[in-house]
């Protein structure tokens, strides 16, 4: 079973849903999708630590377009990286209505 | 103030080649519609010609009779900071320097390095866009304009040879090739950097990346200033001299192959014996040599068509190594854009552009040119062999909403690798 689950929410946002220890194929797929997909993503981490997904949070931060990640305890210190003309908004809420609000605004 | 340091700079540029090239220029205006900026928006002031004016004016209330004369007179203005600061966005934020324009300048005037020289007045006047400027800082301080400090440099290549299961020689002295990634492909691309260690190993290269020279990018050339641009180049030129290599080989950037190949030879010493090239020619080579082989037809399905990059084709010559691997790749499927080769419309992001968020607006218009030759093609994938137009196409493809892939030429090729 794959560790992540990638669904629509609605138009022009996706689900990335992290299901379980990722592997490297996993990453290897998770950076295929972020190369090709154009829209925001919501990032729903329910069900697992914030250890367990620090590191390839932090791996993935330049790769990422306009994201929004709930449902674990991340430390926002973690996805902090430079800003420039490549990188985009990725930031970390409580809940998953908090988060869909902020990722229909951007 | 600012004026003065422009004027020297513009003045200090202008030797015999250039000033030659100023006069030959008859105003003709050919240059205009060669430009994609001025196709795009129809603004007279993006015309090639519009954007070396104010090198022609200094050259000419300096050095010529009439040129003083209108001056006297009134007929002519000195130069303002004011002038400075409007053509400072003109010439950085409407121009990548890719030089369409000389291909069509009946007088064969090259347009290109004259911009790049009034770039050089505007350095030294201190009237870079502020966004660019934060840029070439940061690789000044850091090493790379995109944060790729020496951890980041690090922990990335660690994490690339340890997901992407590849190796990734670092500082291996008396390797043949030093490999030489941008902080693009390092911080957007990964992909790249695995596809290229895939390569080189395929081809039974003594190769290795260097802690020292890790950022081929060159922002001080962006910038048009000579002492940046020879630091950043020096930074991977001692990593060479230091490994002992035969060969420094650029990646997917289409500047730094231009600063590293042909301008360090003409600002500054070259590593002797050291021959540089870029990925596709090495890539090129590989396949002529049978070096690597490639799964015929791996990519024959929808329509594929190739971006010709400004400094990698036009200027760098590598236009037949591209056709030759889609040619195996998707021999039914590849189909060239128009024009293209040499003749390619540039992608709009390229000569530190896309780093500059004002110029966004003209940097998206641009770009349409490009949409309507890529539909015209009936592309689903667009290839390229530049990391900076990959990120200009990537984001207009999301900015535009556009059904059409974005790939790498190095990434295909490893995708496409025989065992």
């Amino acid at each position: 079973m794959a560790a992540f689950t990638i669904t629509p929410v609605e138009k022009g946002i996706f689900r990335c849903r992290h299901t379980g220890p990722m592997s490297h194929e996993d990453v290897r797929s998770l950076a295929s999708f972020l190369h090709d997909y154009r829209g925001k993503l919501l990032v729903d981490l329910r069900g697992t630590s914030g250890e367990e997904c620090v590191t390839n949070l932090k791996n993935f931060r330049p790769m990422m377009p306009t994201t929004a990640i709930f449902g674990t305890n991340i430390d926002p210190a973690a996805l902090e990286i430079e800003e420039s003309y490549y990188t985009h908004e990725v930031r970390v809420f409580e809940t998953e209505e908090e988060a869909l609000t902020w990722l229909r605004n951007q | 103030m600012q004026t003065k340091k422009a004027m020297d700079t513009f003045v200090r540029e202008t030797g015999g080649y250039t000033a030659a090239q100023l006069e030959a220029c008859t105003r003709c205006g050919m240059c205009a519609e060669a430009c994609h900026f001025y196709q795009a928006t129809g603004n007279p002031e993006y015309a090639p010609v519009w954007k070396i004016e104010l090198l022609k004016r200094a050259y000419e209330q300096r050095f010529t009779l009439a040129g003083k004369a209108k001056l006297a007179l009134g007929i002519d203005k000195p130069i303002s900071d004011e002038d400075l600061i409007h053509y400072s966005k003109i010439v950085y934020e409407a121009c990548t320097l890719c030089n369409k324009c000389s291909m069509v300048c009946p007088m064969g005037i090259q347009l290109g390095p004259l911009i790049h020289e009034v770039r050089a007045g505007f350095s030294e006047a201190g009237v870079v866009p502020a966004d660019l400027m934060a840029a070439v800082n940061k690789q000044v301080h850091e090493g790379s304009p995109l944060g790729v400090t020496d951890d980041v440099y690090e922990n990335r290549m660690e994490w690339v040879a340890d997901e992407w299961e590849v190796e990734l020689p670092m500082d291996v002295k008396g390797a043949d090739t030093l490999v030489v990634f941008s902080s693009i492909e390092i911080m957007k691309f990964p992909q790249n950097i695995a596809a290229i260690a895939k390569i080189m190993h395929a081809a039974g290269e003594k190769w290795t990346l260097s802690t020292k020279g890790r950022e081929v990018v060159n922002f001080g050339f962006y910038e048009g200033n000579l002492d940046r641009t020879r630091m950043f180049i020096q930074r991977v030129f001692d990593a060479a001299k230091e490994l002992g290599v035969k060969k420094i080989v650029v990646t997917e950037c289409g500047h730094a192959y231009d600063a590293l190949r042909w301008t360090a030879a003409n600002i500054m010493e070259v590593p002797e014996g050291v021959e540089i090239t870029h990925i596709v020619g090495l890539i090129g080579e590989y396949l002529r040599t049978g070096r690597i082989k490639l799964k015929a037809g791996a990519f024959d399905q929808d329509t594929i068509t190739f971006h010709d990059a400004c400094k990698i084709q036009r200027r760098g010559g590598h236009i037949r190594e591209p056709r030759e691997i889609l040619g195996i790749l998707a021999p039914h499927a590849f189909k060239e854009m128009s024009p293209n080769k040499e003749e390619s419309v540039c992608c709009g992001g390229g000569g530190g552009v896309i780093a500059i968020k004002e110029a966004d607006p003209v940097r998206y218009a641009a770009f349409e040119l490009k949409i309507k030759q890529m539909q015209k093609a009936g592309a689903k994938t667009v290839v390229m062999s530049c990391s900076n137009c990959r990120l200009q196409f990537v984001d207009c493809v999301q900015h535009f909403d556009l059904d059409v892939e974005v790939a790498g030429l190095s990434q295909m090729v490893a995708d496409a690798l025989e065992e």
